[in-house]
């Protein structure tokens, strides 16, 4: 009977060792790679900020506070969509970054995309994350014929995707063909995200231009 | 057949070759695979995985109580996993994005239980981090071989150089899930077949050493 227990204490003891060991490890390395991974992060948003407003340096990040208004995010608010002000060299407004995402094919697809609320036009379009089919719904991150579409698409009609070849309006995508769905969510993820933020960046529009 | 003991990297290497030979770790050799990029990742992410696991499971192997052991190796490949995970992470952010789930995965991988269970908890560190090296790099190579060929045929490119010129139609069935079963096929077919006819030049061979003597003596 108690060579059952020491054994059992033995056990027990000897988990406890390695649970700890694990423990420290696990901490350890979680410690020492976050400030490399926090880079990494603020390194591939600037990256796909400068690619989509080319020639920017700077950017002003701003917060929507769930009433609507603007906060700087330098301020600690968080939480809100982000908007993402982009100026050059010069300190010239280049236009801004928002954010979106909307069910694709696979999965989520979120994206980027770059906004002029001057001409009222999405002038540029990154995705971020996506699970499409690779080699047909994940061509809208890199089709040239498709990401043409977001040179100038006028966002004053709602925006939306039709089939390949059939794009006679400004404010239409054309699809990638094989890719509708795919397409068709891209359409849909900014038509909802400029009927949402277009209002919010007019009404601040000044504000954000001046990036403060 | 001669039994001197392998040395335990070349073994992993080739001679039993967890893609090839074993056909151990199958999930991320089909999902991962499409391009030579994830390929090489996954199979460094998993071979630093069974270094260290291998290591810290050979050094404490002694102390182990046997009625513990299965979750005592849970939990340090577990733990190591976990540290792969932030590393691939601190490294490059598009490498982590493209592995998705299949780090975190990489605690099922059966291959990595397998050498804790099947050599580390009997061996030395040295040789058990040898193994483990050896085991991860077979498994490297397994899936560059697989990636190749799907990334060649399915997007005409490798390590996303372009290869053919922009007339190529690529094969997009081989960066879907069924080229992932059709160019393991083809693998396997090749390295049967090769190590098939290997062996049957050594049996040759060997019955050609037993039957002179007795050619001699008649």
């Amino acid at each position: 009977m108690t060579g059952a227990t020491t054994k059992s204490a033995q056990m027990i003891r000897f988990l406890g060792f390695v649970s700890l060991l694990c423990g420290v490890l696990i901490v350890g390395a979680h410690i020492t790679s976050q400030s490399r991974i926090r880079v990494n992060q603020e390194e591939i948003l600037r990256e796909s900020l400068a690619q989509l407003l080319p020639g920017m340096t700077r950017q002003v990040i701003y917060i929507v506070t769930p009433t609507g208004k603007l906060a700087s995010a330098a301020s600690g608010e968080s939480g809100g969509k982000r908007i993402f002000a982009g100026f050059d060299a010069g300190g010239k407004f280049l236009g801004v970054v928002l954010e979106a995402s909307e069910r694709g094919y696979a999965d989520v697809i979120s994206a980027m995309y770059a906004y002029s609320p001057g001409s009222q036009t999405i002038t540029g379009f990154s995705v971020l994350e996506m699970k499409e089919t690779p080699g047909l719904g994940n061509k809208i991150g890199s089709d040239p014929d498709f990401l043409a579409n977001f040179k100038a698409l006028d966002t004053t009609h709602p925006v939306a995707a039709v089939k390949h070849g059939k794009k006679t309006n400004p404010w239409e995508i054309d699809a990638i063909s094989g890719a509708t769905i795919s397409s068709r969510a891209v359409g849909r993820m900014l038509a909802a995200s400029v009927q949402e933020m277009a209002p919010i960046i007019a009404r601040h529009r000044d504000r954000i231009e001046r990036g403060n | 057949m001669k039994e001197t003991a392998p040395n335990p990297f070349i073994n992993g290497l080739w001679r039993q070759n967890p893609t090839f030979v074993q056909i151990l770790g199958m999930c991320p050799t089909l999902a991962i695979t499409n391009s030579v990029q994830n390929a090489i990742a996954m199979g460094l992410a998993t071979a630093f995985v069974l270094i260290c696991s291998n290591g810290l499971i050979a050094a404490i192997r002694k102390h182990v109580p046997k009625q513990v052991r299965i979750a005592t190796y849970i939990a340090i490949i577990a733990t190591a996993v976990t540290v792969t995970d932030y590393l691939v992470k601190a490294i490059s952010i598009s490498v982590y994005k493209a592995l998705g789930p299949f780090i975190p995965l990489i605690v099922a991988n059966c291959l990595v239980l397998e050498r804790a269970e099947g050599f580390a908890a009997k061996k030395p560190v040295i040789p058990s981090m040898m193994d483990g090296a050896g085991m991860g790099l077979g498994f490297a190579f397994g899936l560059t071989c697989l990636g190749t060929v799907r990334e060649v045929l399915g997007a005409g490119t490798f390590l996303g150089i372009h290869l053919f010129g922009p007339n190529f139609e690529p094969w997009v069935l081989f960066l879907l899930p069924p080229g992932g079963f059709i160019s393991l096929a083809i693998w396997l077919l090749i390295f049967a077949s090769y190590r098939e006819r290997k062996d049957r030049r050594e049996r040759a061979r060997a019955a050609l050493l037993t039957i002179q003597p007795a050619e001699v003596q008649s």
